[in-house]
């Protein structure tokens, strides 16, 4: 008995700081189950690849007077979010695979201790690939023409726009693995929920490629769009997980 | 059963409220126009001849599309109310864990699936009637849309899983943030530039009001009637429940 | 049952846990000593999972109390947490990580201090310290079941659970978790779900049956007449079945 009262007050007196190292071992070790298998990042890579040739075919017939940089952040925009959904479904099939989110639900966690660590983690991961992705598509379809926008705005908007992506992603592909039909459910819950995000970025992000006279105040204010969407849906996503992930 | 009387009264109210609305925006609202129309001879009209060009005699242009408003947006706005409450239930289901508000949260979604799919019916008549095309990516056609697609994607939830209180847990936490997500889609669907105009004009003539608050609150209560309907038989299917399982004992 | 309600390790008063008209557990009372070792028995679906759950904090009561080392399973649910552990016949353990890599992962969960010592400890207790930095994934069913005591043990919890420990395991990884269990039998109190009665008899020192969410039987080892609860058992069961 008398070591349950030590616990106790250990558990009480160091409880931020316990938060914080397992916040940082969930982390880690998606990150080092990702080094390890390289499944998710492999897997976006791929089919990230894939969309582009698909978007080639589409564009195939259009002419040489069609300026592809028009529809570029659309086209980016599209290719990220499946493949985001691809890598969201694996990041929580790890945790269901051997019954490990029961042993980590069992830890003396918070649980948005959890939603913080997972939606980091698969920030990371969809950033990769937004890095690998990025420049190829550039290099693909973004030759003709020379680059009128500032290019600082990219990295801004994918930034903002990811962690939407992530944030409700996260909470949406815990609940969509506990399904039949995961990758299916969480398409379908997704894309309508994600689609005032992907209408602002979208804008952002055709200021950023295209410029013009007053690119700096429509960019701003598509990101101020991206900023409340941001706001108002990880706070929603972060009170409901506690929920979500205890069902 | 009470309740069940008073929502069959609401339905024949609502139902007589919405049908009298019907009539007052045809014979007594005064009908919107919008431009001139230019025809060759002079033909006996209600609307004024406002010109004559040289390539004819030109006539106020009668906005006869503009009465599906007075439907159209009623039945929006109800199915607004409507996701609210589902939500609404939601919330109480997940802080209380009673069955009964999960039911009520799936009745309120129906509802509001019903009143979508309507809002998108009459939204597509009107697209094509003032637009010439069946379907625009107009703000509030979309937003309806992803709203129709969120309460579509609400139901998949529910039927892919199996344990009963995982699925209402599930759904609750979905319709909440679905209420959550459509105002901002309402919102921002407007505020990023696109090339179409603000649909409807705002102004109203008071022979236009009449009709519109008349049709509102017609399908506000055939709204609930519907609610209140759909409730009292999962009521009667939950008692069968009981008696089945007190059978089996 | 439960002659000593001054050290009691679980305390179970009219847990009553509803979902509409289903009803996983109706009114379970029942009192276990600290120290003791409960199997709880039933057919499938007779709400043992969900009364496991409720103890270890993972699903909420509709009603009624349940307090472990204690502590109430609602309110003190999350110190609680550190002081339950949990074997289940899932290993719960992540098959891209090493097994240090593991035990390491769950020492920072628990908040462990000196945790690399800890791990080295725990990992020579149960015998697998030579393949420490391989994959999980590359070990036997029987590896994996020790190297989960391992974690279970991690935080030096007060109380216990296994959930159906011995399904899949074969007969010499049956017998070395055995001795596993009988090392540390004595300063730990164990709450058991087991479908095999023999095994489940073997050990315990308290016995429940469920049946539909209630308690039908209720024996310390004493009490029990082998023969006889196994006829009973029986019975309950084929009722369940049917």
């Amino acid at each position: 008995m008398a070591r349950g009262a030590e616990n106790r007050q250990g558990s009480r007196g160091a409880s931020r700081g316990l938060s914080w190292r397992q916040y940082k071992a969930i982390l880690r070790k998606d990150i080092v189950m990702e080094l390890r298998t390289k499944e998710m990042v492999t897997s976006m890579g791929i089919y990230a690849l894939l969309t582009m040739v698909v978007y080639q075919v589409a564009l195939s017939q259009a002419g040489t007077a069609f300026d592809p940089r028009q529809i570029a952040a659309g086209l980016l925009w599209l290719a990220f979010i499946f493949t985001s959904m691809l890598g969201l479904n694996r990041s929580l099939v790890h945790e269901k695979d051997q019954g490990c989110l029961e042993a980590l639900l069992l830890s003396p966690v918070d649980r948005p201790v959890i939603f913080f660590a997972k939606a980091t983690g698969n920030l990371i991961f969809l950033g990769i690939v937004e890095i690998l992705t990025v420049p190829v598509f550039s290099f693909l379809f973004l030759q003709q023409g020379s680059y009128e926008g500032q290019w600082w705005m990219i990295p801004v908007v994918l930034t903002a726009g990811s962690m939407g992506i992530a944030g409700v992603g996260t909470l949406l592909a815990t609940m969509s693995v506990n399904t039949k039909g995961k990758d299916f459910v969480l398409a379908v819950l997704m894309v309508p929920l994600m689609y005032p995000l992907l209408l602002a970025a979208v804008s952002a992000t055709t200021v950023a490629v295209l410029g013009g006279a007053d690119a700096g105040s429509q960019f701003w204010q598509a990101m101020a769009l991206i900023g409340v969407y941001d706001a108002i849906m990880l706070v929603a996503c972060f009170g409901l997980y506690e929920f979500v992930i205890g069902a | 059963m009470r309740q069940l009387k008073i929502a069959v009264v609401m339905l024949l109210i609502g139902g007589l409220l919405t049908t009298a609305a019907f009539f007052l925006a045809f014979y007594t609202a005064e009908v919107q126009r919008f431009g001139t129309v230019t025809l060759s001879e002079e033909i006996d009209s209600a609307y004024p001849l406002v010109g004559v060009s040289n390539e004819g005699l030109q006539y106020e242009r009668p906005w006869f599309s503009q009465k599906i408003f007075y439907f159209h947006v009623p039945v929006a706005e109800a199915s607004f109310l409507v996701l609210i409450l589902s939500a609404f239930f939601g919330v109480r289901f997940l802080t209380t864990r009673r069955k009964e508000y999960d039911t009520k949260s799936r009745i309120a979604m129906e509802t509001a699936l019903t009143f979508v799919a309507l809002t998108m019916i009459t939204g597509v008549l009107w697209t094509k009637a003032s637009w010439g095309v069946w379907w625009d990516w107009e703000p509030r056609l979309t937003t309806y849309f992803i709203m129709m697609l969120l309460m579509v994607a609400y139901f998949v939830l529910r039927n892919s899983i199996e344990d009963e209180e995982r699925r209402a847990v599930y759904a609750a936490a979905f319709a909440v943030i679905a209420a959550i997500d459509a105002p901002i889609s309402f919102f921002i669907t407007r505020l990023i530039p696109s090339q179409h105009p603000v649909v409807f004009k705002s102004g109203f003539a008071t022979s236009n009001l009449l009709p519109f608050i008349l049709a509102q609150v017609g399908m506000l209560m055939i709204g609930y009637a519907i609610y209140v309907m759909r409730m009292s038989e999962e009521r009667m299917r939950e008692r069968l429940e009981v008696a089945k399982e007190a059978l089996e004992d | 049952m439960g002659d000593n309600h001054t050290d009691s390790a679980v305390e179970v008063r009219d847990l009553t846990r509803v979902f509409g008209v289903r009803k996983a557990l109706d009114k379970i009372s029942f009192d276990l000593p600290s120290g003791a070792f409960l199997s709880i028995f039933g057919p499938n679906g007779a709400g043992k999972t969900t009364l496991v759950n409720v103890l270890t904090t993972l699903t909420a009561p509709s009603s009624g109390t349940a307090t472990v080392c204690g502590l109430d399973v609602v309110e003190g649910a999350v110190e609680l947490r550190s002081r339950i552990g949990l074997i289940s016949h899932n290993p719960l353990l992540y098959p891209d990580l090493s097994a240090v890599e593991n035990l390491e992962f769950f020492a920072d969960m628990y908040g462990i201090e000196e945790a690399e010592q800890r791990v080295r400890e725990l990992l020579c207790a149960v015998e697998l310290d030579h393949r420490r930095l391989d994959l999980v994934r590359t070990f036997s069913r029987g590896m994996l079941q020790r190297l989960s005591i391992a974690r279970a043990l991690l935080h030096k919890p007060d109380v216990l659970f296994l959930d159906e420990p011995y399904s899949g395991l074969d007969p010499h990884a049956m017998d070395i978790f055995d001795s596993l269990i009988s090392q540390i039998r004595e300063d730990h109190t164990f709450v058991m779900i087991s479908h095999d009665l023999a095994k489940g008899l073997e050990l315990c020192s308290h016995a429940l049956i469920l049946a539909k969410g209630r308690v039908v039987l209720s024996e310390t080892r004493s009490e029990i007449d082998d023969a006889e609860f196994a006829a009973r058992y029986r019975s309950i069961v084929g009722i369940g079945v049917a």
